[in-house]
This record gives C-alpha cells, sequence and structure tokens, in this order.
C-alpha cells in the first residue's frame, strides 16, 4: 500500500511524468558531492598506504603512489602489537556480543511476563538508570573494586546488560503470541526451557539487529582499554591505532626487519596501511551490516 | 484434586524462576549503576588517592562541599565550561538540523536506485571507530603532505600551509567531522519517519496545487515534528557530554585551550591524576545540569507542543 503510494508521488498524482528543474539538479548535485567527499579520504589513505615512505613525506601524493611499494604493508603485518590487537578485539566482539545477548534478552524474557514479582519495582529501578548516573570516577572505582581492572573480562562483563536493548526486547517478545507461552506451561515446561526453546528461536530478527548494535560497540571500542587496562596484552586493536595516531607512536618499532625496508618507510605511511589494515574488515562485512542496520533504525525508533 | 495442587505448585515455581532471571539484571544494576550512584558520595569526601571504593566512602574524612569550590575556582574552570559549552551548542545549532536537511534532500531524489547508493555510501563513516576516521583526517589535513592544505594553497585561500592542529581550528575540526561521521546515519531516522507519512497527504496537496517546497513545508516537516522533538531534547540533555572519543583524537598539547573539556578534564585530574573525589564531584555537577536540562526540556515541549521523552 505504501509502495503504491510512492510510485503515485513518484509520476505525481495527475499522472504527468515529474520533470527536473533547477532544484532537482542542485539536489543530485549536492549528493554527488557528498558522496564525493565520503568516499575520496580513503582513496587518498589507499595511494599514501602504497607509496614509499621516505618519497610521501615529499607531498604530493592525493590520488594514486607515485613511488609503488608494499614495504608499508610488510612493516604492520609483521607488527605483533596489530595481530594481538586483532586477537583481543575479536574476541572481545564474539564473546562479549554472545554473552550480552543472551544475558539481555533472557532478563527482558523475564521482565515482559507480567506475573513476574516485583515486577514494577524492577522496571522502575532500570529506568532510573538511563536518566542518571554516578559518572566515570565511581564506575571506575567499582571495576577496581571487583577485580576487573587490567583483565580481559572488563571488555565483557560491564556490557552484559544494558536497559535500553532490555527495552528494545521487551516490545519485541509482546509480538509473540500468548498461547505459545501457556501450551508450554501446559506441557511443564520451566521458564528457562520456554525462554531457550521458544523465545531466543523465534527472536532472531531482533537479536541480529541488537546484536549488530553490540558488536559494532565492541569493534570500535578503545576508551575502556585507554581507562580500564594498562597490560600491553590487552590493547584492543582501536586503542593500538589510537597510541599510533594520536601519540604519533611509530607503528612496528623494534620490528625485525631487513634494513632495506626500515631505511625508506616513514611514520606516516605505515600508519595510513595500518588505519587500511584495519578498516578492511568493516569494507568486507559493509554490505551485510548496512542492510541489518538500517531494518534496525526502524525498531530502535518505535521504541523512543 | 492432586492435578490441582500441581499445577499451582508449577505456577508458583515457573515465577520463582522469572524473579531468578530478574534478579541477575537487578544485581547487575546494583553492581554497575547503583553502587556507583552511592560512590556520588565520594563528591562530599576527600577521598582523593583510594583505590577502594567501600574504603574511600565509609574511611574518608568529610569534605562538604570544598570539591565542587574547588572545580568552580579552578583556574581551568571557565576554559573548560566554555569549550564543553560552545562546542555543545554549536552541534545542536549545526550539526541537529544538517540531518533533517538530509533527509528531506534524500527524500526529494526520486530515482530510488541513486537515492539507495547515496544512502550506502553516506552511511559508511558511521561504522568506523573515531579512531580510524579521525585518523584519516589527521591525514588529510596534515601541513606537509595533506592534500586539504594542497588544495587551499592552489585555489590561492591561504599563501603558506595552515596548522590544523592549532588551538583555534579545532572546534571547527569537531564540527565538520561530526557532519561528515554522522550526517548520512542520523538521517535515517528522520527518512523512517518520512516514509511513514500518509501519502494522500501529499495527493491531496497535489490537487489543491502545492509545489514541492509547500509540501515539504505544510506536510513533511509538521509530520516529523515528534520524531526532531524527542531528538532535540536528548541532545539538550548531553549539552555537558562531548563524545570523549571523538575529542580525544583531535586532541592534541597545543589546541589544549579550545579542547578541554569536562569528559577529558575528568578523565586527567580522575584516571590518570587520581584525585576521585574531586572529579566525582565534577561528574556530579555534569549529572545534575544534564538531569536538569532534560527534565525542563520535556516539560517545556510538552507545554508548548504536547510531546515529551516519557
Amino acid at each position: 500500500m505504501n509502495r503504491m503510494g510512492k510510485m503515485k508521488r513518484e509520476v505525481g498524482f495527475t499522472g504527468r511524468k515529474h520533470r527536473n528543474n533547477w532544484f532537482d539538479y542542485l539536489n543530485y548535485t549536492l549528493m554527488i558531492l557528498m558522496v564525493i567527499i565520503t568516499i575520496y579520504p580513503l582513496v587518498y589513505v589507499l595511494a599514501g598506504s602504497f607509496n614509499e615512505g621516505i618519497d610521501y613525506v615529499r607531498g604530493g601524493i592525493y590520488f594514486f603512489p607515485r613511488v609503488f611499494t608494499t614495504d608499508n604493508y610488510v612493516v604492520v603485518l609483521n607488527d605483533p602489537r596489530l595481530w594481538r590487537g586483532y586477537f583481543i578485539t575479536v574476541s572481545r566482539t564474539v564473546i562479549g556480543t554472545t554473552s550480552a545477548l543472551l544475558f539481555t534478552s533472557m532478563v527482558a524474557y523475564a521482565m515482559s511476563r507480567k506475573d513476574l514479582f516485583f515486577r514494577r519495582f524492577f522496571y522502575w529501578v532500570s529506568i532510573f538508570t538511563m536518566f542518571f548516573g554516578g559518572g566515570l570516577i565511581p564506575f571506575f572505582l567499582v571495576i577496581n573494586m571487583i577485580g576487573l581492572y587490567n583483565t580481559f573480562w572488563v571488555y565483557i562483563i560491564p556490557g552484559l546488560y544494558s536497559v535500553f536493548n532490555m527495552l528494545v526486547f521487551i516490545s519485541f517478545f509482546r509480538t509473540i503470541p500468548e498461547d505459545l507461552h501457556e501450551a508450554a506451561i501446559m506441557d511443564g515446561a520451566s521458564e528457562f526451557k520456554i525462554y531457550r526453546m521458544i523465545i531466543l528461536p523465534l527472536s532472531k530478527p531482533v537479536l541480529s539487529i541488537i546484536g549488530l548494535w553490540i558488536a559494532v560497540g565492541h569493534w570500535n571500542a578503545f576508551l575502556d582499554a585507554m581507562i580500564f587496562t594498562v597490560d600491553e596484552n590487552l590493547q584492543t586493536l582501536q586503542y593500538y591505532l589510537m597510541k599510533v595516531v594520536r601519540e604519533s607512536t611509530m607503528p612496528a618499532e623494534g620490528v625485525p626487519l631487513p634494513p632495506e625496508i626500515l631505511n625508506t618507510i616513514s611514520p606516516e605511511t605505515v600508519t595510513l596501511a595500518a588505519i587500511i589494515v584495519s578498516v578492511i574488515p568493516v569494507m568486507i562485512f559493509y554490505p551485510f551490516i548496512h542492510r541489518l542496520a538500517t531494518q534496525g533504525v526502524v525498531i530502535g525508533s518505535l521504541k523512543g | 484434586m492432586v492435578a490441582g495442587t500441581s499445577k499451582a505448585y508449577k505456577i508458583t515455581k515457573n515465577r520463582l524462576q522469572l524473579l531468578l532471571m530478574a534478579s541477575l539484571g537487578f544485581l547487575f544494576l546494583i553492581v554497575f549503576a547503583y553502587i556507583p550512584m552511592f560512590g556520588i558520595v565520594l563528591a562530599f569526601k576527600q577521598g582523593d588517592g583510594y583505590l577502594n571504593i567501600l574504603d574511600a566512602m565509609v574511611n574518608s574524612p568529610w569534605a562538604g562541599l570544598d570539591n565542587f569550590r574547588a572545580f568552580l575556582t579552578d583556574r581551568d574552570f571557565l576554559n573548560v565550561m566554555r569549550n564543553t559549552i560552545g562546542l555543545n551548542l554549536l552541534q545542536l545549532a549545526i550539526n541537529f538540523p544538517a540531518p533533517i536537511i538530509f533527509a528531506l534532500l534524500i527524500n526529494e531524489i526520486r530515482a530510488k536506485g541513486f537515492r539507495r547508493r547515496v544512502q550506502t555510501v553516506a552511511n559508511f563513516p558511521h561504522f568506523l571507530s573515531w579512531v580510524i576516521f579521525g585518523g584519516i583526517i589527521l591525514m588529510l589535513l596534515n601541513m606537509d603532505t595533506g592534500v586539504v592544505n594542497a588544495a587551499l594553497i592552489r585555489l590561492g585561500f591561504v599563501d603558506e600551509a595552515v596548522n590544523f592542529g592549532e588551538a583555534r581550528y579545532f572546534w571547527g575540526t569537531i564540527i565538520i567531522t561530526s557532519l561528515m561521521k554522522g550526517i548520512g546515519w542520523g538521517s535515517l531516522i528522520y527518512v523512517a519517519a518520512i516514509s511513514g507519512i500518509d501519502p494522500t497527504l501529499y495527493e491531496a496537496a497535489e490537487i489543491d496545487g502545492a509545489n514541492r517546497f509547500q509540501k515539504m513545508r505544510h506536510i513533511t516537516i509538521p509530520s516529523i515534528a515528534g520524531t526532531i522533538t524527542l531528538f532535540f531534547i536528548l541532545s539538550v540533555s548531553n549539552l555537558l557530554s562531548n563524545g570523549f572519543e571523538h575529542i580525544w583524537v583531535f586532541q592534541n598539547q597545543i589546541n589544549l585551550s579550545r579542547s578541554e573539556v569536562i569528559d577529558t578534564y575528568v578523565y586527567k585530574h580522575g584516571i590518570i591524576g587520581l584525585r576521585y573525589s574531586y572529579t566525582t564531584a565534577v561528574g556530579l555537577f555534569k549529572s545534575i545540569v544534564a538531569f536538569i536540562l532534560l527534565l525542563s526540556g520535556h516539560y517545556t515541549s510538552k507545554r508548548l507542543t504536547g510531546r515529551g521523552v516519557f
């Protein structure tokens, strides 16, 4: 119905085919400009990352490499810190997303049941935390107190539960027919079993969208690594890159490489190569991510 | 009779299972939300230097409002507040309406394929971290090798390369990078809202001879006003928070006078400087102002438009 309406609008209600006027041309120009502004920086980075380091510093590499080389990538890919960062980031994304989805959806299931004891109390206790918090320092001290500081689990446990996601789950669970629950109770199923065997399998759409939000958050986070860890072995990919970008740490410092490579690279080009190496996974998954995320916007807005 | 009792027993057992599941969430909130909230008591104590929160809360001496007084009279206070609020007001004035305008423009594109491609490209930066996106921008802005300086010189806007790391360029950098990264993604919610508008409204307007600007003004914008109000109130309540990661990537030693905001200030003095009580007070100051702004935004909007956040 909606699509019909849109089609009608395209041709105009009176049936005349729409003719482009100055506004359309301006609009198309703006959009194309927008696309160029978004894509060009990636072209720039790509060109620089394939350019010889000493030559790059002379400037002028804007579209294509002038002196082509893959040395920058050799350096980056030989840096154990990058691989460790990758390993930590992938681990936290996989473990963190799975555990947060299971935990939050389980609590949400209980909160969605009308026969939950103290339901209103639980509900308001949750809502209040969305509007008021203790701030960074008390939170930091709690992390310290319960022994999460400088452990891998500081990436996982504080992210297990989110009130916002819980509310999104609840609004989805409301659409699951109550009969299913009643029938399961008749068969003597426990609530855990109902959650596991009925609710989870029926919730795939909402699980995948919330899972995507959580996973993107995990992939991109560097603040928690910066605040809650000191151990280099625990630093995430983004935190490693942050140090490279912000503190001009020479990437791949101390990596044993032949002198003919070390003498020609520059921090700039190696940084560019490091950026490309960490963007690649996002690019590969982007078509999938984008489709899912666009559906998610509607779900997220329903809640608001 | 026997069947009846066992069913009642079953139902009670199930209700207890539900209680257990919900309690896990409750327990989580106690640890990660409510204990920190009670930790606010630190703001009124001299707990600087303690590592254990309970120890600091229970055993440190009271300080009254000293920590707040110290912040208000700190030589960085005015600077930090100016940067925090100034940057946010700019964001509110520029980065808030931009996605709405972008959504309206997107909506005017009739070629569906082109429209989808523009959206796909425009949303991409949203999925990059601030480290990567900021890192790319810093490369583009580089004094010696960056393309931006080369273009400015070639076009004759400047005579010699500009150092974009300087303090006076900081706010501009933040606003523009925010736009570049967020405009596409930010517009999605409005595009979704626009596509939910009843098409018969447009048909009726066309019969009345309305042109596209009149339709935009009298149908599209009023129809998405609710969404706009909601997001506006939420943005206002964030007046004292700047995206930490965003600021952090672009902050350097020479632009501190324009780039130090409450969040970075708390991090430096609290986490690095171990002044826990002092920075808790700063954080509480921030939370209270944000809470007041949210509530006043909510009630003002309720009075004016009949719509609020909750």
